[in-house]
């Protein structure tokens, strides 16, 4: 069937850049693409949430911008803001020429003294761009009442220039963590996907995939005490982006099997809290054995 | 028995997923026409046949936000369980009496049937909860008497009632955003370098005040009732102040603002309750409180900071400790408000013992045992202590 073949391409491009999906994931991938609509993606941090928008943008072969959301974030960052500088320099520039006022000041607001910012950006894109709008929820809600005209209308209006429509809509990607929670409009404006922590099979699948030459018994470790250690309730739970640096760098030491005093020495790539380190070291035996693996005595 | 497959009664499939729409609407999940086309639209994309792409588009295009999602599965099973149920029962309820019965009046019996369902279940009582009135009344009653229903509708007035302080709180920081001012002093000297031409201008602007929140929450058996409250009154909070600190005690302190951070409200207040000992336990809200004091207070407490203090008083404690505790609380900080959800009975007096040791250190008390009490609180934060001094007991 044709859209089954598309549905499957969609996969393998994201498997193709080691993006490991499962069929939800696809899916939402699959329909935003196809209804055009933006995807709104949160899930606890770490677990490739942002990952999407780059593997889409890499997938298809077009450019990623991305807007990353501050508290404060306003449209001059979001959008455009003249270039004031050089605007009075060039007007400096052209004091002794005989041009009228008119002429100036359509010369001054033109194109190139325009900064564009991500949103333009994207609208103004001559192929169809990704515009990954990261972290949402750390924005002010009237950044989000802004984010709302420009995903329905897809066009920015500038008083001196005019209305800009979006040449090629932007595949738009939100990611958010809900620090905060989003506004019943934006949400309706969206499709959802929601990414958990990874069961065992895939979080092996995606370290595999991110780290080729590891020795396969030490993959599986760890991905076995990642799990156990998702389960202990620490502040941070680490995600896969913890567990991809853990086993990279694990992998660069050539070890092959984890013990008690590797997993000591290196818990700092895994977890950046000291409650949480403290709290590890003192169920590491107990996880360890979990694992699987024999701690030596002594 | 032979149980037909869902997609033989998939005859009309847009109005079914009107159905689906309809269900899904009286579950809570806000969906309007837009919603109905893109599922359409998602469907007709998805492959034909295969059930499970046929749920996982709809939940992408139909779910908005992380409960939603969650419950998809389990609602979407529901619908289709409960459809063809209601269609086979009618059919057979049909069958013996006529069999002759025409195409068309099959479809219109399916039909009468599942409208049956849909109207029949329990989304009467929902909808009588979302009229005006029953926003009125839940207003004045109090947490205890709440049903599970009416908690849910609660908690969304809750919502807009915190969204409604953070837009007021913006609207102040766009005023102060106005009052950029030209440093002319500074512009002068910064230009200096262009050779006095006036390119770059320097700007001042009033600091912003930030407002920050602690919460210390009671969490022992006597306030049970009002604490799993507080946790969503806490959640709603996050939108109105930028930075906010919470710890529950009974006998001990818990700081508990990561959990809360990292977690969706529904999850976390299990997590508080499963990760801190003593839940629903005895209260030494004095030794807590100076606890609090000892650990904290000299990083979370300032100028800057509102405290406020859920609980109802009663204190097992030495009362010195408790007023030396709250001594020190209200000095080192912007205002103290008492949320004690006792307060809202008219014979209240401030007897616990706790509750009266504390009187004195405290801007306002505010009962919390409903909604207007809340809003009473959230505005009593947004004023000056100078005010507010005294207002309750003048």
């Amino acid at each position: 069937m044709m859209e089954n073949a598309e549905l499957d391409k969609i996969r393998k491009l994201l498997l193709e850049q080691d993006y490991i999906t499962e069929d939800t994931i696809a899916m939402a991938v699959f329909l935003a693409l196809k209804l055009e609509k933006p995807l709104l993606v949160e899930g606890p941090a770490g677990v490739g949430k942002t990952e999407i928008a780059k593997v889409i943008a890499k997938a298809l072969d077009s450019e990623l911008i991305r807007l990353q959301c501050y508290e404060g974030l306003d449209s001059t960052h979001a959008l455009y803001e003249w270039n004031y500088q050089r605007q009075l320099l060039y007007l400096k520039m052209q004091e002794n020429e005989s041009k009228s006022i008119k002429d100036k000041e359509k010369d001054i607001f033109s194109a190139r003294f325009l900064l564009e910012r991500p949103v333009l950006k994207a609208i103004t894109s001559k192929k169809k761009s990704v515009l990954l709008i990261d972290e949402i929820d750390r924005a002010d809600e009237e950044f989000e009442s802004f984010l709302l005209e420009v995903l329905s209308d897809w066009q920015v209006t500038i008083p001196e220039i005019g209305t800009i429509s979006a040449v090629h809509r932007p595949y738009v990607i939100l990611t958010g963590n809900r620090t905060r929670e989003l506004s019943e409009a934006l949400r309706r404006r969206c499709l959802y996907l929601w990414i958990d922590y990874p069961d065992f099979e895939k979080e092996l699948a995606i370290v595999n995939a991110k780290v080729p030459g590891i020795d396969a018994k030490l993959g599986k470790q760890i991905c076995l005490f990642m799990q156990e250690l998702r389960k202990l309730k620490l502040e941070k739970t680490p995600g896969i982006s913890e567990t991809i640096d853990w086993a990279k760098t694990l992998s660069i030491l050539h070890l092959s099997h984890l013990d008690k005093e590797v997993v000591e020495r290196t818990l700092g790539v895994v977890l950046k809290d000291w409650q949480d380190m403290r709290k590890t070291t003192d169920a590491l035996s107990e996880l360890l054995d979990k694992t699987g693996v024999v701690s030596r005595i002594g | 028995m032979h149980q037909p497959s869902l997609i033989a009664y998939r005859t009309a499939l847009s109005a079914n997923m009107l159905y689906f729409c309809r269900f899904l609407r009286n579950k809570g999940f806000n969906l309007g026409p837009s919603e109905e086309a893109d599922a359409l639209n998602a469907i007709s994309l998805v492959p034909i046949g295969e059930e499970k792409f046929f749920r996982q588009s709809l939940k992408t295009v139909l779910a908005k936000n992380n409960y939603q999602f969650n419950a998809f599965n389990d609602l979407y099973t529901e619908f289709w369980d409960q459809y063809a149920k209601a269609v086979n029962s009618k059919l057979k309820e049909d069958q013996p009496e006529k069999n002759t019965l025409s195409d068309a009046q099959k479809k219109e019996a399916q039909f009468n049937a599942l409208k049956d369902w849909l109207n029949l279940s329990p989304s009467t009582e929902e909808i009588s909860l979302h009229s005006y009135s029953a926003i009125e009344v839940l207003t004045k009653k109090n947490f205890q008497d709440l049903s599970d229903d009416e908690m849910l509708l609660m908690m969304s007035l809750l919502k807009r009632l915190a969204r409604k302080i953070a837009h007021q709180k913006s609207r102040l920081k766009k005023r102060t955003k106005k009052r950029r001012i030209v440093d002319i002093k500074r512009t002068i000297r910064d230009n200096m370098r262009y050779g006095g031409e006036m390119q770059r201008l320097v700007y001042s602007k009033r600091k912003d005040r930030r407002l920050k929140l602690v919460l210390l929450c009671d969490v022992s058996k006597s306030m049970d009732l009002y604490s799993r409250f507080f946790v969503h009154l806490i959640y709603a909070f996050q939108n109105a102040y930028d930075k906010i600190e919470t710890f529950v005690f009974s006998t001990a302190l818990h700081k508990v603002s990561e959990m809360l951070n990292n977690h969706e409200f529904e999850k976390a207040f299990d997590t508080i309750s499963e990760r801190v000992p003593h839940w629903s336990g005895g209260t030494t809200i004095g030794s807590c409180l100076l606890d609090f004091n000892l650990n904290y207070g000299h990083s979370h407490l300032d100028k800057k900071t509102i405290v406020f203090i859920l609980s109802d008083g009663w204190d097992t404690g030495d009362p010195l400790t408790m007023k030396a505790a709250m001594k020190f609380i209200y000095k080192k900080s912007r205002k103290v408000i008492w949320l004690n959800p006792l307060a809202g009975n008219p014979e209240f007096s401030p007897d616990a013992m706790g509750m009266k040791t504390a009187l004195p250190y405290i801007d306002t008390l505010v009962s919390a045992h409903n909604l207007d009490s809340l809003k009473q609180a959230i505005h009593a934060s947004v004023k000056r202590r100078d005010i507010m001094k005294n207002q309750f007991y003048s």
